[in-house]
C-alpha cells in the first residue's frame, strides 16, 4: 500500500529524513517510534503533503508517486493524518466541517454527497462510538475541546472518512487513561484487512493497546531497527541512547 | 473639480416657484465646494470626488421612477412588503398587520430634516431630493412579520444620481424588524445619495438590516440619523457587499437612559469595490449601551473602511460602549483602514476598542485540506466562519437561515 523508498527531506535547508525506508501492505500495524528530533513528525507532515519540505526519494500509495497529489487529493485517495496537534478553528462549525469534508472526499471518489439529515444521523453514530458528547458537533472546530477532546475528534473524523492508511502523530500524547482506551477502541474497530496504520509515538503505552506488527525506531532520520511488537517493551526499558 | 454635473431643479415634478428658489440656492453651496474630497477628515480614506471622477462621465438628476419589469420576492420567510424603484413607493403590503396601525406614504419634500452633517451629499440631497418614503408604526403595535423593503432600479440609470430621503418613526412600545434589501444590476454605473431620518421612541424595538443581494455598480451613500429613547433599543446589521461604491454613514443618539444600540457588519468585499462604514455614537444620557462589531474580508483590489467614533457627554455617567473591527486581508493589493475614536467627557463609563487585521491562518487552510476539503473551499469555510459570527444575535431562525445564505452567496463573490 505505502513503499518509501530512500526518503530524504529538508525544512529550510535542514536535512531532516536522511534514506528513510518503509513498506506497509494492507491490514498491517506499524509503529514508529523514536528520541525526540528524529524526524518522526516530519515523516508524518511530508505524508499528508505539508508545505516548505524539500523532498528527495520516493513514495509510493497505492500505486500512485505521491509527490504529484495535492494535499487534500492525498486525504481523497485515503490517507489521514490524525494531528499531534489538532487546529482549534474560531468561527467554523465542527458540523459544517465534519459534512464538507466527507462530502469533499466522497465527491472526489465518485459516491453520493450526503444531505444534512442522512449526514447528521451517521456523524451522531460515529460520535456515539467514541463516547462523544453530541454538542461537541455543533461547536466551533476544537475551540476550547480539551485535549483528550480533540484528540477524538481525529479518531472521529478518521471513522468518518475510512482513510486506507491512517497516520496517528502522538495520537497518545495528553491524552489520560479512559481517553486513551476510547481512542484505541476506536482504531481496533475500524481496523481490517484493506487498511493499514502508521503510529507515530515516543512511548509503549498506547501500543499497550493497539498491538503493532512492526515496530521501527527512527533516529536521527533512517530506521536505525525494526522489529516486532516486543521491541516496544525492550525500548521501553533500556531506551534509545544504545541505538543512536 | 472636472467633472461635468447636470443638475437640474426643473426636472423635479411639482415643485412651488418658491421651493425652486430655495433648493437652487442649495445647489449653489453644493457647487461651491463639490463633492467630498479625501482633504476633508470624514473622507480621508474614501475621495469621493476623485471616484466619481474615475467612472462618471457626467452626473444628472433626470430620473424617472418607472418600474423596472421583474420584481422578484424572498421566499424564505413570511413578510410585509414595501417595493420601491429608484426609491419611490411603487407598491406596499401589509396583509398580515392590522393596517391602521402603519402609515407609509411617500417621503413629503417639504418637510426639512434639519441634518447638520456638514457635508455637501447632504445639500446635494435637499436640493435635488425627488423620492423617498415615510413609515411610522402605532403606540405599542409590534409587527408580526419582518417588513422586507425592495428597492429596485430602472434600466436606464447610466450616469444619474438619485435622490431619497426616508423618514421611520417607531412610536413608544412598537417593535419592527426592516429589512433594507437591494438587488439587481442596472448596468451603468449610477449614484444614490439617502437620508433616512430614524426616530425610535420610549421602549421600542428597531432591528433594521441592510442586504445588498448581488453585485451592482451602484455608487451609494447614505446617512442614517438615529435618536433613541426611554429604554428602546435600535440593532443595526450590515450585509452590503456588493456594490462598487458605498459608504454609510450612521448618526446614533442615545438621547435618554437605559437606550441601547449595536451595529453588526460583516463584508466580503472582492474586485475594485470600495466600501466605508462610518459611525458616530452619541451617548448623550446615563445608562445607556453601544455595541460594534465590524467585520471585513477583503479580496483583490478592494478597500474597506471603518471609522467609528463613541461620544460620551458629561452627563452619560455609567456608559458601556464596545468597539471592535477585525479584518482579513486576503490579496497584497487589497486594503482595509481603520480609525477608532472614544471622545469622553463622563468619568465612570466603560468604554472599549480595538482594531485587527491579518491574513489567514495558512495552518487553518492545511489542516482543512488535510480532511480532503480543496484550498478553495478551506479558505471559504474560514471566511463564512469569520463573518457568520456577526449573525449570533439573530433569534428568528427563517431570518437567520436566510441571511446566513445571503453570506455564502457574498463569499461565493454573488
Amino acid at each position: 500500500m505505502l513503499k518509501i523508498k530512500n526518503l530524504k527531506a529538508a525544512i529550510n535547508e535542514k536535512l531532516i529524513l536522511k534514506g528513510l525506508d518503509l513498506d506497509i501492505k494492507p491490514g498491517e500495524v506499524h509503529a514508529i517510534m523514536g528520541p525526540n528530533g528524529s524526524g518522526k513528525s516530519t515523516l508524518a507532515n511530508v505524508l499528508s503533503g505539508k508545505n516548505g519540505y524539500e523532498i528527495e526519494g520516493e513514495i509510493n500509495f497505492d500505486g500512485m508517486n505521491l509527490n504529484d497529489l495535492k494535499i487534500e487529493e492525498r486525504a481523497q485517495k485515503g490517507i489521514f493524518l490524525a494531528f499531534q496537534y489538532p487546529l482549534e478553528i474560531p468561527g467554523v462549525n465542527t458540523n459544517i466541517f465534519l459534512k464538507t469534508s466527507l462530502n469533499s472526499v466522497r465527491k472526489a471518489r465518485g459516491e453520493k454527497e450526503l444531505d444534512t439529515l442522512t449526514f447528521l444521523k451517521l456523524i451522531k453514530e460515529k460520535a456515539k462510538e467514541l463516547n462523544i458528547d453530541e454538542k461537541f458537533l455543533s461547536r466551533q472546530l476544537n475551540v476550547g475541546f480539551s485535549g483528550g477532546e480533540k484528540k477524538k475528534n481525529e479518531i472521529l473524523q478518521m471513522k468518518l472518512l475510512e482513510p486506507k492508511l491512517s497516520i496517528l502523530d502522538e495520537t497518545d500524547s495528553g491524552l489520560d487513561i479512559d481517553a486513551l482506551r476510547i481512542v484505541a477502541d476506536g482504531v481496533n474497530s475500524y481496523k481490517n484487512k484493506k487498511n493499514a496504520f502508521l503510529i507515530i509515538t515516543h512511548y509503549q503505552r498506547l501500543l499497550d493497546y493497539i498491538k503493532p506488527d512492526y515496530i521501527h525506531v527512527l533516529s536521527a532520520g533512517k530506521i536505525v531497527k525494526t522489529g516486532n511488537a516486543d521491541l516496544g517493551e525492550q525500548l521501553e526499558k533500556t531506551g534509545y541512547a544504545n541505538l543512536r | 473639480m472636472t467633472q461635468s454635473y447636470d443638475f437640474n431643479i426643473e426636472k423635479i415634478k411639482n415643485l412651488s416657484p418658491e421651493e425652486k428658489i430655495s433648493r437652487q440656492k442649495t445647489l449653489d453651496l453644493f457647487y461651491k465646494s463639490g463633492f467630498p474630497t479625501k482633504q476633508l477628515e470624514d473622507w480621508k480614506f474614501t475621495d469621493l470626488n476623485l471616484i466619481l471622477n474615475k467612472n462618471f462621465d457626467t452626473i444628472s438628476n433626470d430620473i424617472n421612477f418607472e418600474s423596472s419589469n421583474e420584481l422578484k420576492t424572498i421566499k424564505n420567510f413570511e413578510h410585509n412588503c414595501i417595493f420601491l424603484t429608484n426609491g419611490k413607493i411603487i407598491s406596499t403590503n401589509f396583509d398580515w398587520e392590522e393596517k391602521n396601525k402603519i402609515l407609509i406614504k411617500d417621503f413629503n419634500q417639504k418637510e426639512t430634516t434639519n441634518l447638520d452633517t456638514g457635508n455637501t451629499l447632504t445639500l446635494l440631497n435637499s436640493a435635488l431630493s425627488s423620492g423617498g418614503f415615510s413609515l411610522e408604526i402605532a403606540k405599542n403595535y409590534k409587527l408580526k412579520k419582518p417588513l422586507v423593503i425592495y428597492n429596485y432600479f430602472s434600466k436606464n440609470l447610466k450616469n444619474k444620481i438619485l435622490n431619497n430621503k426616508n423618514s421611520i418613526k417607531l412610536n413608544e412600545g412598537s417593535e419592527l424588524v426592516l429589512i433594507d434589501y437591494s438587488d439587481g444590476n442596472t448596468g451603468g454605473n449610477f449614484i444614490k445619495n439617502t437620508i433616512e431620518v430614524v426616530s425610535i421612541d420610549k421602549n421600542a424595538v428597531l432591528k433594521n438590516i441592510l442586504i445588498q443581494d448581488s453585485k451592482s455598480n451602484g455608487h451609494f451613500y447614505k446617512y442614517i440619523k438615529v435618536s433613541l429613547g426611554d429604554s428602546s433599543n435600535y440593532e443595526n446589521y450590515i450585509l452590503s457587499s456588493g456594490l462598487k461604491l458605498n459608504k454609510i454613514e450612521m448618526e446614533i443618539n442615545l438621547n435618554k437612559d437605559i437606550s441601547s444600540c449595536s451595529i453588526y457588519s460583516a463584508l466580503n468585499l472582492m474586485e475594485d469595490q470600495h466600501q466605508e462604514i462610518k459611525t458616530r455614537i452619541n451617548h448623550n444620557s446615563p445608562n445607556c449601551k453601544s455595541y460594534q462589531k465590524i467585520k471585513n474580508v477583503l479580496n483583490d483590489k478592494s478597500k474597506g473602511v471603518y471609522q467609528g467614533k463613541i461620544f460620551v457627554e458629561k452627563i452619560a455617567q455609567k456608559t458601556n460602549a464596545y468597539q471592535l473591527s477585525k479584518a482579513l486581508i486576503l490579496d497584497d493589493d487589497a486594503e482595509f483602514d481603520a480609525k477608532p475614536e472614544l471622545e469622553i467627557y463622563a468619568d465612570d463609563v466603560k468604554c472599549s476598542h480595538g482594531s485587527t487585521s491579518g491574513s489567514i491562518d495558512s495552518d487553518a487552510v492545511h489542516y482543512l485540506m488535510t480532511r480532503g476539503i480543496s484550498k478553495k473551499e478551506a479558505i471559504k469555510l474560514l471566511i463564512n466562519g469569520f463573518l457568520n459570527e456577526v449573525l449570533d444575535k439573530i433569534t428568528n431562525n427563517e431570518l437567520k437561515i436566510f441571511l446566513e445564505k445571503i453570506l455564502e452567496k457574498q463569499i461565493n463573490g454573488h
